[in-house]
């Protein structure tokens, strides 16, 4: 059974990938927060911009390599629409004038309902999506729209899209921590003005005698965790706009009861079993609902 | 609004491997945050203003990166030149102002590597096709799943602008007033959202049934059905960049330690 013997091997291999990202992304902000502050103010030749970018960079990458493989076709067809979501909602945000961004709503909607692994993918790809289409600048800001996914993934798996008033609470700590994950990359690579408007609230908390560190962070917690707890809320809503036999066809969605008590959960087995034989089982159990339902 | 920035010229930059550009561009950011603010300048004078006025679109980079970059300069240095928490030596003061030289040669360093960063990927974009430079990539190695989701999402973006608007269009004329205060505007997203997304995701399902029935899910060894053309000279250029990016990694370390 060579088949059987290769995708037990691409799965350690896909979870090596996912640990040394996530070690990459932690390392690196450690790093920045313990070794640089006050340096990069002396010495051009400082590595803290380097080491941000690269290691954001690579522990993205990792994490998303890692990720991708564990996707059935559903999800992965789900993907590009959830892509299309963050970019259009985005735009349409900033054609309404709000003072938020909302650039997450797939991220948060894929992860909710197929896993965290699904959330990394959409995440890093629609930053790269960004990069090629309008502006190369959210390129080094992709591992923030990763941990973002992990974030909304593992607040799906606890039950925090149960109930509406949860969700803007798993918003808010994941906004607090990509606020605090974005500050390195918004001081040490763009000297803390990724835009005009940030740019001033940054040069504010300078002048009260904040490190620049410590004034990007202050910047992303100001408008961070607002915009994900608005993003947060909008999904829930959606959510429930959407069929529950649409959502009852991800294994995910199944094996955590991601939406309490709507959500009949079918035999666990299933969801526990290969990934190739689950996949089988998902077909055959969506078809199950239908009949049932009907 | 097109998909992509692509121009489609044939230039000798065009018709170069995309991992060769690729490669260029990481190189040229990397050289850009590894050495000094001269470097940066040093590279967009002799390499990507020469590579742009070959690929015959100097003008529209020109024009991209200048809508791009110069509020994100202009607040860069007003911040930094006013408020950089290092400044110690002053310049220029007026009442309460004072515009320090670390502060302003922080936003110079800043700056310039912000500059090359964005003008390096702005060329790459202007002379790279993404389905050419996707299946280049999968061709070394790449899983073709990402460049599944990659290409049909640049197909889907348009369509999905279209779809968007018409909702907009839909519901205003029904009513729906897009002025008002913040809060009355942020409710507003929802009978919005709720259709575009009901109707972005009922074709889900059929297509990934199509994708499976295709074998879109086996994690077999792919041909490639357009090869992209590859040259002995590019796979050693790209090499040569490799290692002119970890030469300038160690530069500044190697000077350090003397």
């Amino acid at each position: 059974m060579s088949t059987s013997r290769t995708t037990e091997t691409n799965k350690v291999r896909n979870r090596i990938l996912i640990a040394l990202g996530a070690i990459i992304v932690i390392a690196t902000y450690v790093y920045i927060v313990v070794a640089q502050p006050a340096e990069i103010a002396e010495s051009a030749t400082s590595q803290a911009s380097l080491i941000a970018i690269a290691g954001y960079v690579v522990g993205a990458i990792l994490l998303a390599a890692g990720s991708i493989h564990r996707l059935p076709t559903v999800t992965l067809a789900m993907v590009p629409v959830a892509i299309a979501l963050n970019i259009v909602v985005g735009q349409l945000v900033s054609v309404l004038n709000l003072p938020i961004y909302l650039d997450s709503i797939g991220t948060v909607l894929v992860s909710a309902i197929a896993g965290p692994a699904a959330g990394v993918v959409t995440g890093i790809l629609t930053n790269v999506i960004w990069g090629l289409l309008l502006n190369p600048i959210s390129l080094p800001f992709a591992v923030v729209q990763v941990v973002i996914g992990v974030m909304a993934g593992y607040a799906a798996r606890w039950g925090f899209f149960r109930m509406w008033y949860l969700a803007p609470v798993a918003g808010l700590v994941t906004g607090v921590v990509a606020a605090v994950i974005s500050a390195p990359i918004a001081a040490y690579i763009f000297g803390g003005a990724t835009s005009a408007g940030t740019g001033a609230i940054v040069g504010a908390f300078q002048a009260m005698g904040q490190s620049l560190l410590g004034a990007t962070t202050l910047q992303g917690l100001i408008s961070d965790p607002l915009d994900k707890a608005i993003t947060f809320t909008v999904v829930v809503i959606i959510l429930a706009a959407l069929p529950a036999r649409f959502l009852q066809r991800f294994p995910f969605v199944r094996e955590y009861n991601v939406f309490g008590k709507k959500a009949p959960v079918l035999s666990p087995s299933s969801a526990a079993a290969a990934p190739a034989a689950a996949e089988a089982a998902v077909d055959a159990a969506a078809d199950a609902d239908g009949t049932t339902e009907r | 609004m097109s998909t992509t920035l692509y121009s489609g010229h044939s230039t000798p930059i065009h018709r170069l491997n995309p991992l060769t550009k690729l490669v260029a561009m990481l190189a040229i950011i990397v050289i850009a945050f590894a050495l000094p603010w001269w470097a940066s300048v040093l590279l967009i004078v002799v390499v990507i203003v020469p590579a742009a006025v070959i690929a015959k679109c100097g003008r529209r980079l020109l024009w991209i990166s200048l809508i791009m970059l110069l509020p994100i300069l202009l607040a860069l240095f007003a911040v930094q030149g006013l408020t950089f928490p290092g400044g110690a030596t002053v310049v220029w003061q007026w009442e309460f102002l004072t515009v320090t030289s670390e502060g302003l040669m922080f936003a110079l360093t800043v700056g310039s590597r912000i500059c090359a960063l964005v003008l390096a990927s702005i060329l790459l974009v202007l002379t790279t096709h993404p389905g050419t430079l996707m299946s280049s990539l999968t061709e070394h190695g790449m899983s073709p799943k990402f460049a599944y989701i990659i290409s049909s999402t640049l197909q889907l973006v348009p369509a999905f602008k279209d779809r968007a608007d018409s909702i907009l269009l839909a519901q205003q004329s029904r009513g729906l007033a897009i002025t008002g205060n913040p809060l009355r505007r942020v409710r507003l997203m929802m009978p919005l959202l709720t259709p575009l997304v009901l109707g972005m995701f009922t074709d889900v399902e059929e297509r990934s049934t199509a994708m499976e029935a295709r074998a879109f899910g086996s994690a077999a060894k792919r041909t490639t059905l357009v090869p992209v053309p590859d040259s002995t000279a590019q796979r050693i250029a790209r090499w040569l960049f490799v290692v002119l990016a970890a030469a300038a990694i160690a530069t500044p370390i190697v000077m350090g330690l003397l």
